[in-house]
């Protein structure tokens, strides 16, 4: 019983970082209104940030966190200018195939750049072990589930308390009545795109803090599992996305309990699938038709 | 003055001559090499690359043949070795193919170069089954049936004094091979494997198979991988874990993980077919060069990858006036006496070798050897 309980801790820590990349995505899906495929590389590009950070000015992890943060939203803005900005009213498979280029580019000036080995992260936050035998968390998962529970509160007052949330929400829910209620669309969109990339950015630092190695092409498996939590959330409501996240989390982590980790990925996915044969429109509630 | 005229007449000739060896300029072969330039191997791939460099240049400068290296990137996907091999194999001016680095990628390949004829040399296959694929597969590495069975019975049961074993192993064609050969020979000597976890190659949380195996209470851990080893070190040491000694099959003396692991890798424990150090003058010497190019030391892996190049010289020296892609596997298979820097090598019916293993540890911060070529006596 006691291992269960700590493969299900590994497994929410885990779960957690899915969660914050799943809200970074689906607040991008929500207000671009177009699914992406470059977030596996802004979560890399944030996880860069970060380690350069913590080079420049020591351990850090506030100033960590706000690097990885710019720096993902700084990139959010370029991927916004190239993908999205000149196609609002193209067919959607145009800034479709865009983002999956700029993926591509992006990654491999992060090898060129960067280089291609593994780069270390070690004693950012130090090994530290609060619990009993095997039940127990570890300090760095404590760090990490609580970031990603702070960020998500300040992004829940930010959209519910601030008149630029209401603004991105309006843009979310239908970018034409927001447009006619005096609502500049492009740059709410702009906005929302690099918010939804810069906590992507903050999940790839705690990535690289949690695995104590981060590499340019850490990005392809980061996305496809931001994606998955996001559609297992329905893909624009977020706070379904993060429950979407934490589910994958556990599900992976106890089918390689009672398997092997050579499966993780078919738990994921057949998780995914199941949940979307029973429940198409996944964890979202849905609530009146979308246009 | 007849002096000084003798000595103008002499160097005259002299450049005259020089010129007519300039005349008869060696030829030119191009060999095709496939490795991990980029990706989780990319440490291995880099050195592939400097090694081979710096084997062809030192053969190119003595000036009897002359070889042309042709890299390509396979990424450590099989899927682009074989790409790759097709490539090489349709350019009828590429002689031979050196590499892959991983057995997953060379047994890939292996069939497009049986229906080829075209010699594919791995300096690192270490999959038993592999050179028996194709009389044109050669591995320089030694076979994981010869490492594998010498970690059970000397690192483990011998040097360590282990009794209960948790294993951990990258799911491909090379950790499957490595694990298999293990557990049959840990039977025999009594090891007892009270955890066995997999888990595929690019895998990045092992919380959970950690939590897995230190269920059990093994003694020691063996990780059988190259590129992630330095990561479930690290995550081992994160989990707190601690009561345990952690060994590795595979990655060899590797830089990396000194690097990425820093004080977590502290005792562990390792086999390699090679090792260098201060009593290694011609190694050391090498190896030094080699750190000078590349900014890191280099394993055992790149010494093999420079090796892989003399030897296909040495078999196109072999074959004479008429050289072939067949004259070069014909001459390879049937090289006698050739010594590289990794020692003696002559292939075996299935065109691979045995090699002899030395156990080494890290200790404050270093590769250290442990025991000597007779260990296994």
């Amino acid at each position: 019983m006691d291992y269960y309980l700590s493969q299900a801790i590994n497994g929410i820590c885990q779960g957690s970082i899915y969660a914050l990349m799943a809200i970074g995505y689906s607040v991008v899906v929500g207000v671009v209104g177009l699914v992406t495929f470059t977030h596996g590389e802004v979560i890399m590009l944030g996880a860069f940030a970060s380690f350069y950070t913590f080079q420049l000015v020591g351990n850090n992890l506030i100033i960590g966190v706000i690097a990885s943060f710019l720096a993902s939203a700084f990139i959010g803005v370029f991927v916004f200018k190239i993908c999205y900005e000149r196609f609002f009213n193209a067919p959607r498979h145009i800034s479709l195939i865009c983002t999956i280029g700029t993926s591509m580019l992006l990654r491999n000036l992060a090898q060129i750049i960067f280089g291609p080995n593994n780069k270390p992260l070690l004693e950012v936050v130090p090994n530290r072990f609060f619990g009993q035998g095997v039940v127990g968390l570890t300090l760095v998962q404590i760090i990490v589930i609580a970031t990603v529970i702070s960020l998500s509160f300040l992004l829940f007052l930010f959209f519910n308390r601030t008149r630029w949330g209401i603004m991105l929400r309006a843009v979310s829910q239908d970018k034409t009545a927001a447009a006619m209620m005096g609502i500049n669309v492009r740059l709410t969109s702009l906005l929302g795109n690099s918010i939804g990339c810069g906590l992507g950015g903050v999940a790839g630092m705690l990535l690289a803090i949690y695995y104590q190695t981060l590499v340019a092409t850490m990005g392809g498996s980061a996305g496809m599992k931001a994606f998955s939590s996001a559609v297992l959330g329905g893909l624009t409501n977020i706070p379904s996305a993060a429950a979407g996240g934490l589910c994958l989390g556990i599900v992976e982590n106890l089918g390689i309990t009672i398997s092997s980790a050579s499966f993780r990925d078919i738990f994921a996915f057949i998780f995914l699938l199941l949940v979307l044969i029973v429940k198409p429109e996944g964890f979202a509630k849905k609530t009146g038709v979308r246009p | 003055m007849k002096r000084k005229l003798m000595g103008m007449a002499l160097l005259i000739a002299m450049i005259a001559f020089a010129g007519v060896s300039a005349f008869a300029a060696p030829k030119t072969y191009r060999i095709g090499v496939m490795a991990p330039i980029t990706g989780t191997n990319a440490e291995y791939g880099k050195g592939f690359q400097i090694a081979m460099k710096m084997a062809a240049d030192e053969i190119n400068a003595k000036g009897d043949i002359k070889l042309e290296l042709i890299f390509k990137d396979s990424k450590g996907d099989p899927k682009e070795s074989a790409d790759i091999a097709r490539q090489y194999a349709d350019d009828p001016s590429i002689m031979a193919i050196l590499g892959d680095f991983t057995s997953s990628c060379c047994m890939a390949a292996a069939p497009i170069v049986d229906e080829a004829g075209l010699v594919l040399l791995s300096p690192t296959a270490s999959n038993p089954n592999y050179a028996g694929m194709s009389k044109y597969a050669f591995s320089i590495m030694g076979r994981q049936d010869g490492e594998a069975p010498f970690f059970a019975t000397y690192l483990l049961k011998k040097y360590a004094g282990a009794k209960n074993v948790g294993l951990i192993w990258v799911n491909s064609d090379w950790g499957k091979s490595a694990h298999d050969n293990f557990v049959a020979q840990a039977k025999k000597e009594g090891l007892n494997i009270v955890a066995d976890v997999n888990y595929l190659a690019d895998e990045k949380d092992f919380s959970s198979a950690i939590a897995k195996l230190r269920r059990e209470k093994p003694d020691h851990i063996v990780i059988m991988d190259q590129g992630l080893v330095p990561t479930i070190i690290n995550q081992i040491a994160q989990a707190g874990w601690t009561d345990v000694r952690i060994t590795t099959l595979g990655p060899g003396t590797s830089e990396q993980i000194l690097n990425l692991s820093k004080k977590n890798a502290e005792g562990l424990l390792l086999t390699t077919p090679f090792f260098i150090d201060d009593n290694n003058r011609t190694a050391k010497a090498w190896a030094d060069r080699f750190a000078q190019i590349a900014g890191f030391f280099p394993t055992v892996h790149p010494a093999c990858a420079y090796d892989t190049v003399y030897l296909i010289a040495a078999a196109i020296r072999n074959s004479g006036d008429k050289v072939t892609r067949e004259s070069i596997r014909e001459n390879l298979q049937n090289l006698k006496g050739f010594v590289g820097l990794t020692g003696p090598i002559q292939f075996n019916p299935a065109g691979d070798i045995f090699r002899k293993y030395l156990i080494v540890a890290v200790e404050n911060g270093k590769f250290v050897r442990k025991t000597d070529y007779d260990y296994a006596k």
